[in-house]
């Protein structure tokens, strides 16, 4: 749930990149910690195996500066993606107020993609929070691969986007997508501030 | 002087007299989700942000681990290095559930730190308000200054 300090004017916001494994979560982050100015971000924590596969999370604190005249700063996790980290991810999904599901664009993975976002929406609910009201989009990463060997944003679209959310094709490793989607989460995230929901320690 | 920094002013008296008290170095009052309350010693903002990530990451992990082995909870976690040690811990208040981390020196004792701890949850609990809703914290046409922010940031 969003910090909000009326005294000092900021706001705090939790963004949670989710996903299957090998998607391009940890590349989303690692994109935005590269292009953003070192007074505007904190160090990159990286919890991962020998292998670099993310084992608990990597959290990425950001100070986005004034928004109607709240210093605004957000926390952005990723999960990791192998399915059986699950008691993990229901962990670092506590408390978050928004959500970039970053699904792999390659064809062999749609059953992945799937799973995953089942997971997500199980993993949500069994938070006590609706679905449809938690802030959310969804990313198409890897569309720099092959024609032959990825399905099209629209192809995906259609298999994984049945809530109409925002989408997004990118390729994480070039950039190409990463400000996008995060301009997009952070927007549905602070869009629900202006409409007055609740917010509380938690 | 270090500074010590709040959300919610509540939190402010209980923590500062908890620093003197124990003479820790390091004091993040947080949300289990890792939303920083209160803090003393940390002067960057996203800095904080990274140890608070951390520190309710190990209370939720330790607290997942405790519900597979049959235990309820297992209370503070206490970590001693060469040069600090950290204590950590969880606690019950009207506005919810909080972590509190301690780092703290060779100039005081985990035993000190403890005994003093305690004091501080009683502290925070007796002024602790009960949670409660709020209204709109944004202006409706906040989209143009965030749409400038993150370009700022990404240098476009």
């Amino acid at each position: 749930m969003s910090l909000v300090n009326f005294t000092t004017r900021e706001i705090t916001c939790k963004i949670v990149y989710y996903g299957p494994g090998r998607s391009g979560k940890t590349t989303n982050l690692q994109y935005i910690y590269g292009q953003v100015p070192e007074d505007r971000r904190g160090r990159m924590v990286s919890l991962a195996t020998q292998t670099d596969r993310t084992l608990f999370f990597d959290f990425l604190p950001l100070d986005l500066g004034s928004i109607s005249g709240f210093t605004t700063r957000f926390q952005l996790y990723t999960v990791p993606g192998q399915v059986y980290y699950n008691a993990t991810r229901r962990l670092v999904l506590q408390g978050a107020d928004g959500v970039v599901f970053v699904a792999d664009s390659q064809a062999r993975q749609l059953e992945e993609n799937i799973e995953s976002l089942q997971n997500l929406h199980q993993n949500i609910l069994e938070q006590g929070v609706d679905v449809r009201t938690l802030p959310m989009v969804l990313q198409f990463n890897k569309q720099d691969l092959p024609r032959d060997l990825i399905l099209s944003p629209q192809e995906l679209d259609d298999a994984l986007n049945f809530r109409g959310l925002p989408t997004f094709a990118a390729d994480a490793l070039r950039g190409t997508g990463v400000f996008e989607t995060l301009k997009a989460i952070s927007a549905e995230v602070l869009r629900r501030l202006s409409e007055g929901a609740s917010g509380r320690p938690g | 002087m270090t500074a010590t920094t709040v959300v919610e002013p509540w939190t402010e008296a209980p923590l500062v007299r908890y620093v003197g008290q124990a003479s820790a170095r390091l004091v993040v009052v947080m949300t289990p989700a890792g939303q920083v309350l209160a803090q003393h010693g940390f002067p960057r903002a996203v800095d904080l942000m990274g140890v608070s990530a951390l520190g309710a990451a190990i209370v939720a992990s330790s607290g997942a681990l405790a519900e597979l082995v049959g235990e309820r909870s297992f209370g503070a976690l206490f970590h001693a290095g060469e040069r600090h040690g950290i204590h950590l811990a969880s606690c019950r208040t009207p506005r919810g559930p909080l972590v509190v981390l301690t780092v703290f020196g060779r100039e005081t004792s985990i035993g000190l730190v403890e005994v003093f701890f305690e004091e501080f949850v009683a502290a925070l609990q007796a002024a602790a308000p009960a949670a409660e809703a709020r209204g709109p914290v944004l202006a409706g046409d906040f989209e143009a200054e965030l749409g400038r922010s993150l370009a700022t940031l990404f240098g476009r």
